[in-house]
């Protein structure tokens, strides 16, 4: 029994652990402040790649 | 941070860069709610990424990074949004950013650059983004698949700068610069060697304009010349309303049929034809019911919430996805429910608007800002007052035939074309019409300056509305190059109308003046 409950525990403390982190993640916007950073990467990327432009 | 309607200081979310600080607290209920959405959101961002060939995709084609913004669209077109409002967007939003997804995933699998799945190629056959799908909705085993709309329709959507890197490209090959940005982009993608290669064929059409006809010529010479992708040019009548056209636009259906036919080795299948008409049937029935609805002091599917939705879901989708059916069905309940609750989506409504004339697309979220700014109510627009003829959806040897002709008006009746082409009534005319059903005291009359179809027309929509009584703002832009009229100078024009002649102030001050230059 008291095995069960540690399961239920850990369970419900990773859940809850995951809600924080991504309920942070959501409000602070801090998935669209991580992928504005790496768009300048990417740009730079497609400059690079050769291409045959033509009309 | 409210629960209640109206109750943030929208502005203060903006920031001089590319993104907002934070997200809204819209109480515990409603904020929970867009949470999850967004959870699902990104499951779907997720579940695409998971996809070598997606991954393989995003570090090819310039345009995939605009795909980097699809939370932030969602959240542009969520703003303020509370209760049922909130949830009609999700259902609308959530849905789009999925069929979008899988419109990516099935182009990279067939693109000889990416997956090359060569049979499946085959049975792709590409489309125009501004075209009707309807010449699709026979052929179950074939998938429609537009590259416009993934690498410059939607991409603008999702962010204001998307496309200006091809709009050079078309400019320094020598395109004219004050054409329509929309075919010059798709024209520049393809001249800068960033479409998918794939498809057995493709069907163009002259749905839009001549400048659409001019790139697509442009991009059919690569495709054909160099890719080898036979396409056919399904070219609909412009006075769609006379009768005398039907007939040759019927044959043109016919034409583009067979042309699939004989490309793909597919054969029509009348069955699944008419089972996509019903659900055409049912989006026709649900729009009804909305604008029935927007008629009266509580309009509920209005704004984004009915603009984006319709484009979506009777051009490209056109009956042959069944979830959207299932959307239609969620939506209409919402709206009820709030309808018989009164509700209203901002705290003050001030305006009753016909938004009319073709919108800016790196401003689709405008629609919103009109009624948190100003209180001004967009109860529908132009783009979304399209065909609401019933189609045949039994099938019998007499409605065979007439499907054709069903299938014939949709294509002429494609979203846009059927008000900036077809003459006089269906432009002006109609408009008053509208604006006499809906109670309109405005119009916000957006102001395309490089759409040709509309310009001629400047005068006769002043002096007609001034005999009226009725305000018309011109709201100038540039469809999709912020570069030449910005977002703020999109507002400014609303904002000195507002002040300048009704003396009003805004409801929300912190909206009127946004530093969203730099703002996906």
């Amino acid at each position: 029994m008291k095995a069960i409950w540690k399961i239920i525990l850990s369970l419900a403390a990773v859940v809850l652990a995951l809600f924080v982190v991504t309920f942070t993640v959501y409000f602070f916007n801090l998935d669209m402040k991580l992928t504005a950073a790496i768009e300048p990467f990417l740009l730079k990327h497609y400059d690079k790649i050769k291409r045959d432009s033509h009309l | 941070m409210a629960k209640q309607i109206g109750a943030d200081r929208l502005g203060d979310f903006y920031t001089t860069g590319r993104v907002r600080k934070r997200r809204e607290w819209r109480g515990l209920a409603d904020t929970m709610y867009d949470y999850s959405c967004w959870l699902k959101i990104m499951l779907i961002l997720g579940k695409f990424l998971m996809c070598p060939r997606n991954i393989k995709a995003m570090f090819r084609y310039r345009w995939m990074a605009n795909y980097l913004a699809v939370p932030m669209m969602v959240d542009r077109h969520t703003q303020g949004l509370r209760g049922e409002y909130l949830r009609i967007a999700h259902t609308e939003f959530d849905l789009v950013v999925d069929d979008v997804a899988k419109l990516l995933s099935n182009l990279f699998r067939a693109d000889r650059r990416i997956g090359n799945d060569v049979e499946f190629s085959k049975k792709c056959v590409l489309v125009d983004e501004n075209e009707m799908t309807a010449v699709m909705m026979g052929f179950p085993t074939l998938k429609g698949l537009s590259r416009e709309t993934v690498s410059t329709y939607v991409p603008v959507l999702q962010n204001q700068h998307a496309v200006l890197h091809y709009l050079d490209v078309a400019q320094d090959y020598g395109l004219a610069g004050d054409v329509c940005p929309m075919p010059a982009a798709e024209a520049g993608v393809s001249i800068d060697d960033d479409a998918p290669i794939l498809g057995a064929c493709a069907i163009q059409c002259n749905t839009t304009c001549d400048g659409s006809l001019l790139g697509n010529g442009v991009i059919a010479k690569r495709l054909e010349l160099e890719d080898g992708v036979p396409c056919f040019q399904l070219a609909a009548p412009l006075r769609h309303r006379e009768d005398d056209v039907q007939e040759y636009a019927a044959q043109e259906i016919r034409n583009a049929i067979a042309f699939i036919e004989e490309h793909t080795g597919e054969k029509w299948d009348w069955k699944y034809y008419f089972e996509c008409a019903r659900r055409v049937n049912v989006a026709t029935e649900s729009r009804l019911g909305w604008l029935e609805m927007n008629k009266t002091d509580y309009p509920q599917v209005f704004g984004s919430n009915l603009a984006l939705y319709t484009e979506t879901n009777y051009m490209a989708i056109c009956g042959k996805i069944p979830e959207f059916e299932k959307a239609d069905r969620k939506i209409t309940a919402l709206a009820e429910k709030a309808y018989k609750k009164k509700m209203r989506a901002a705290k003050e409504y001030r305006h009753r608007a016909i938004v009319w004339g073709v919108q800016s697309h790196y401003y689709m979220d405008f629609l919103l800002w009109l009624l948190n700014c100003w209180g001004i109510v967009p109860l529908t627009d132009m783009l979304s007052m399209v065909s609401t003829r019933r189609l045949a959806e039994e099938d019998t040897p007499e409605n065979r035939e007439t499907a054709i002709y069903d299938m014939a008006w949709l294509t002429e009746n494609m979203i846009m074309r059927n008000r900036t082409h077809g003459g006089y009534k269906v432009l002006l005319d109609e408009l008053w019409e509208f604006c006499e059903e809906f109670n309109a005291d405005m119009v916000i009359l957006w102001e395309h300056m490089a759409c040709k179809a509309l310009s001629g027309f400047h005068g006769q929509f002043e002096e007609m509305a001034r005999e009226r009584g009725i305000h018309l703002v011109w709201v100038t832009h540039d469809l999709f190059d912020p570069r030449v009229v910005s977002r703020q100078g999109v507002r400014d024009q609303v904002n000195n109308y507002m002040r300048t002649v009704f003396g009003e102030e805004p409801i929300d001050p912190t909206l009127e003046v946004l530093p969203d230059q730099e703002s996906w």
